[in-house]
């Protein structure tokens, strides 16, 4: 076994250095007569272990004592954590790959919101369990029961489902938006888009975007990219609506009517009311066939789930 | 008696001014090199590196002066009869190969060797018996690694040649080579010598002991690696037929002949390695100025300590003869059920300790005894009571958690 753990942890070395290079060919032979059946003849282990146990020696007899007489009980505990943290740091390479964070899904910022009001809650001195608040994670967060027919949504009769659920005035949403057209644009996608108001005052764009996609089909999804890629503060500077249609040709006078309708209004409160359905909890929150990724990821991430190459 | 403080400010890696000294105790492997010895290396390098012995520039006269000069202090340092039986070689192992290459035997000739010869006074012969069919003997030695004289005088009648060593690399045990010249010329075998362990330890006179041949390494004997003697008397070394030739060995050639050039050249092909001969003569030079006697006084007493203080260790089994005085400066032990690389490299990590552990390239002999290996202490004129002492500490500590 201390053969084994070494021509694994001087396989590694040696990729570096030279001399753990020497080290790892001479573990290796050690496996190798050893699998073959055949005594290891290098005392390789033995070396190593004069080594360790030097070491120990020079500080405590009775460690070194100990040592020495469970060394192979202590190979095979080094052994099973290093083939744990082996798989941990595969699994973090896996991550980091398909999700863009070592962490896994749901590890990358967003903006976060609340809109229950449980973080609120005020909670008794030493009951931890009373605060109420229970930890979301993208595997709760789903489209079953939610309707999007009211969004807007091109390409229709594309093989694979976007959904971007993002707010204009959120910084991730913005970072991601761009991704996600590529994405959609590559793959011959379809896209959902809805807007979420997790930051800041925005229901005013995403009420006037749900006008626009009514009175100007065939220009929303410009006009829906402009705000996201457009200067945040003008954007966000009610007072720069109107030129903001205007510079699109829209009629301002109309889409600001239908924008203050109270139909509107109710349309994109119960638009959003479809959209915690979601269980959502932060934006951008981008659905690829029904997989839920919350907060902004690396674009390979997208590509990987479209491609299907993420497995858990 | 010796002045180790002296003696070891002459060791670069030995004189502190390195850092910590290392405890060496390795020096029947390798020796360590007294600064005299790098210094006649380096002055071959800086001043004079041409060809010796070849052309006749003044470079080239210096190299062969030097060279020479080499050759008659190795030849008076074992009495040779003339500096021409003194023949460079890279080591022992080359010189043993020299020997048993260009002696000429035959199917059926018979070869003496101990029971506890060095891989290098062993394989040669194996691999003439397997090549052309020579007999190779054992001689049975005693139980406690001595030699025995009356088990050589049964087997010796009808062999050719009795190829032994001086002093076992295994126990420090030293065999009675003037006997055994005796004997074997008596019954018209010719002797040679593997004094690889004992030219660095005893006065050797080749005369006296009567040798036919001889070889040592010049790297256990505070020469540089890659230098070797392999000596010979005249009459006998004219009668070899050289097993390597070429440039340097003969006197003139034409497309179908050649001449070759009388002893030692004739075994010396190609060109030598002068900065070590030339090192090898200054090591030897180092050496003289030493009375053998108190080397072998000086390793007698840090070998008794040492003995002495292993014998109080139950585990410890010593191999050779309980008496050390028999041993030189090697004491060879081992632990039942432990592999002893283990222990040589606890003694390293620990207290800077080189000892040797394995089989010593006498694998023949542990395979016999059925023992895994052993770690060997060998000491030199460098060594002092001071690290004996660090020694024995160090090992009782390693022996407390086996």
């Amino acid at each position: 076994m201390p053969c084994l753990v070494a021509l694994i942890v001087f396989g590694i070395m040696g990729i570096f250095s030279a001399t753990q290079r020497a080290l790892a060919k001479e573990a290796f032979g050690c496996v190798f007569r050893r699998i073959t059946f055949r005594p290891c003849n290098t005392s390789f282990a033995e070396k190593v272990k004069g080594k360790l146990l030097a070491k120990v020696l020079k500080r405590s007899t009775f460690l070194a004592k100990v040592l020495n007489k469970y060394y192979e009980v202590f190979s095979w505990i080094f052994f099973i954590l290093m083939v744990g943290s082996t798989i941990w740091v595969i699994r973090g390479g896996f991550n980091f790959y398909v999700y863009g964070s070592c962490n896994g899904l749901n590890q990358s910022g967003f903006c976060a919101f609340d809109p229950s009001g449980s973080n609120n809650k005020v909670t008794a001195v030493g009951d931890s369990t009373a605060c109420g608040i229970t930890p979301k994670t993208e595997a709760t967060v789903t489209l079953k029961g939610v309707d999007l027919s009211g969004f807007p949504t091109e390409n229709v009769t594309g093989k694979d489902k976007v959904v971007f659920i993002g707010c204009y005035a959120c910084d991730y949403s913005r970072k991601a938006y761009p991704d996600i057209l590529k994405l959609v644009k590559n793959k011959n996608a379809t896209l959902t888009f809805a807007h979420y108001p997790a930051k800041g005052d925005t229901t005013f764009l995403g009420e006037a975007g749900y006008c626009v996609n009514k009175m100007y089909p065939d220009k929303y999804w410009d006009f829906n990219t402009y705000l996201f890629e457009a200067d945040k503060n003008y954007i966000l500077d009610k007072t720069n609506l109107d030129s903001i249609l205007s510079s699109f040709n829209f009629d301002v006078k109309i889409v600001d009517e239908c924008a203050n309708s109270p139909e509107t209004k109710n349309a994109f409160d119960n638009q959003v009311k479809e959209l915690d359905k979601t269980g959502l909890y932060g934006t951008p929150t981008i659905f690829i066939n029904g997989k839920a990724f919350v907060g902004p990821k690396p674009y390979r991430v997208y590509r990987s789930a479209i491609n299907k190459y993420i497995f858990f | 008696m010796l002045n180790t403080k002296k003696i070891r400010a002459d060791f670069n890696i030995l004189n502190g001014k390195n850092g910590p000294a290392p405890i060496y105790f390795d020096s029947a492997c390798m020796s360590l090199k007294p600064n005299q010895v790098v210094e006649a290396m380096n002055e071959y390098y800086f001043n004079y590196p041409a060809c010796a012995l070849r052309s006749f520039h003044k470079l080239s006269n210096k190299a062969t002066e030097k060279v020479k000069e080499a050759r008659q202090i190795i030849a008076k340092f074992i009495n040779a009869n003339s500096d021409d039986e003194i023949i460079f070689t890279r080591n022992t192992t080359e010189g043993i190969n020299l020997f048993a290459n260009s002696i000429g035997l035959k199917k059926d000739d018979i070869v003496l060797i101990s029971d506890k010869e060095h891989n290098s006074n062993l394989v040669p012969w194996l691999v003439l018996r397997d090549k052309i069919g020579i007999v190779v003997k054992i001689i049975p030695g005693n139980e406690n690694g001595s030699f025995n004289l009356d088990n050589f005088s049964k087997i010796i009648a009808g062999a050719k040649i009795v190829s032994i060593v001086h002093t076992s690399n295994l126990d420090g045990v030293t065999n009675p080579i003037k006997e055994i010249t005796e004997i074997a010329h008596k019954n018209n075998a010719l002797v040679f010598v593997d004094a690889a362990q004992s030219i660095a330890h005893r006065k050797i006179d080749v005369q006296d002991l009567n040798v036919d041949f001889l070889a040592f390494s010049g790297h256990k004997m505070l020469g540089p690696t890659g230098t070797g003697v392999f000596y010979g008397k005249r009459e006998l070394l004219e009668k070899l037929q050289p097993f390597m030739v070429g440039g340097d060995t003969v006197e003139f050639t034409t497309y179908d002949s050649y001449k070759m050039l009388p002893i030692p050249e004739k075994f010396e092909a190609g060109l030598q390695n002068y900065a070590g001969i030339i090192g090898l003569g200054r090591a030897v030079k180092y050496l003289s100025q030493f009375d053998f006697k108190d080397i072998a006084e000086h390793e007698l007493r840090l070998n008794t300590y040492i003995t002495e203080e292993l014998k109080k260790i139950p585990q410890i089994k010593i191999i050779g003869p309980e008496d050390q005085k028999l041993k030189s400066g090697i004491v060879n032990f081992y632990i039942e059920g432990t592999d002893m690389h283990k222990i040589a490299i606890m003694l390293d990590e620990m207290a800077n300790i080189a000892i040797r552990s394995g089989r010593h390239c006498v694998h023949s002999w542990f395979e016999n005894k059925k023992i895994y290996n052993s770690a060997r202490v060998s000491l030199y004129l460098y060594n002092t009571m001071e690290e004996a002492e660090i020694f024995i500490k160090n090992l009782n500590q390693i022996v407390k958690i086996l």
